[in-house]
């Protein structure tokens, strides 16, 4: 290295061991390099002594005073709005809910106009109501719509006064009139009874 | 006995983010010094230094601060807020900066290197002429000698606070310590005034 690669160098804070190695060969840059070294030493024994100058104190609590608010606030926000997400995750949990049970119901019949019921008979025991005059019993009430064959119907159970043997033709002595007697009504898919028939009707 | 090292600064900034108090108070004691000392010797005012001191980690506290671990150091971060800051303020003329001189290369003295002037640096007067030296150094030239020799920031991260590359750093840093022995070797021997010249000829 000669002397003008050594101050090119130099000048771009080059590495030291290649700056060491040539001042051996050169006063003026050997004088060149130690003064810098000297200065390094002068700017190290500067920062030293400046090592312990710094804010004041007040700074310090000041910016404690900041932290804390800040922290303090941010805790106040939090437990304020615990129960936001609590009261989402009920109201998503309800929602679940209801729909689960609204998908797993089973499908039921619209509810049968009831008198003094006893019991629902099963459809499949439900008689043709225009056989049944002949082969069960049943007989058509006046007036009531007609059923057809493919209409599903319920039977129900019911207590009636005798007096209602006369709607439909059946004779009743006149001391039995107010007697109860046990019938089965056939109600059509609106509800309404379409047949009778009585089930104690030998004996009246 | 085992020492248990001391946290890094991103373990400490992750322990602030978290809320804790103590992180706070231990990374603020292991780098305000530093700020506060860049700022003054920057603005020559202590009122000056300690706003900008509070600002930076009044900045560090808030959410979004913006450091990021992998982009560079925590003290490089809080030095270029306090740059940023600072700066700020000699734009809005809150900080006395005296006008640079336009110190070009071809203007730069050579390292002068008088055996005296250097064997200076290491006395208490010495220390102080080089502390006179740096304060009316130019800024760009003050800055990367308080960053770089009185703080020990590293290359990289001086290149990163001042925005610049490594290279401009380096050289900022040659130039700025061959003013500060040319400053040391006037103040030791001040220009002859000129009524202790004496004239040789007239040339009117």
């Amino acid at each position: 290295m000669n002397c003008q690669e050594f101050r090119k160098e130099f000048a771009e804070g080059g590495d030291q061991a290649s700056l060491l190695a040539h001042p051996g060969e050169c006063a003026s840059c050997a004088a060149l390099l130690a003064g810098h070294l000297r200065l390094r030493q002068g700017l190290r024994l500067l920062a030293a002594e400046e090592r312990h100058a710094g804010a004041p104190a007040r700074v310090e609590l000041g910016l404690l005073a900041a932290f804390r608010s800040q922290h303090r606030l941010a805790r106040r926000v939090q437990a304020r709005q615990w129960w936001i997400p609590a009261l989402s995750w009920a109201l998503a949990a309800c929602v679940l809910m209801a729909a689960a049970l609204f998908l797993l119901r089973p499908h039921q019949p619209p509810p049968a106009h009831r008198g003094a019921a006893v019991e629902v008979a099963s459809i499949a025991e439900a008689p043709d109501p225009y056989q049944a005059e002949e082969d069960d019993g049943f007989i058509a009430i006046p007036n009531a719509r007609g059923l057809d064959p493919s209409e599903e119907v319920n039977v129900v159970r019911v207590e009636v006064p005798r007096s209602a043997m006369l709607e439909v033709g059946l004779a009743v002595s006149a001391d039995r009139v107010s007697e109860l007697v046990e019938a089965d009504v056939m109600l059509g898919p609106d509800g309404l009874a379409r047949a009778i028939r009585f089930l104690d009707e030998p004996a009246m | 006995m085992s020492v248990t090292p001391p946290e890094t600064d991103d373990v400490l900034f992750g322990r602030l983010r978290e809320g804790q108090e103590a992180a706070f108070v231990e990374l603020y004691r292991r780098r305000q010094g530093a700020i506060y000392r860049y700022v003054l010797h920057m603005s020559r005012s202590q009122a000056v230094a300690e706003d900008i001191a509070q600002e930076v980690f009044l900045a560090l506290l808030r959410e979004g601060c913006g450091f990021d671990p992998d982009r560079g150091t925590l003290s490089g971060y809080l030095f270029g807020i306090a740059r940023k800051l600072l700066l700020r303020q000699i734009e809005r003329g809150r900080v006395d900066v005296p006008l640079e001189a336009d110190v070009e290369d071809a203007a730069m003295p050579e390292l002068a290197v008088e055996s005296d002037v250097l064997e200076d640096l290491t006395r208490r007067e010495g220390i102080e002429a080089l502390r006179r030296a740096v304060a009316t150094l130019p800024r760009r030239y003050r800055e990367v000698v308080v960053l770089c020799d009185l703080e020990e920031v590293d290359y990289a991260d001086a290149a990163r606070v001042l925005g610049c590359p490594i290279g401009t750093v380096r050289s900022r840093l040659h130039r700025a310590r061959a003013l500060l022995l040319d400053k040391l070797h006037h103040e030791r021997r001040p220009a002859p005034s000129v009524s202790t010249l004496n004239p040789i000829r007239c040339l009117t």
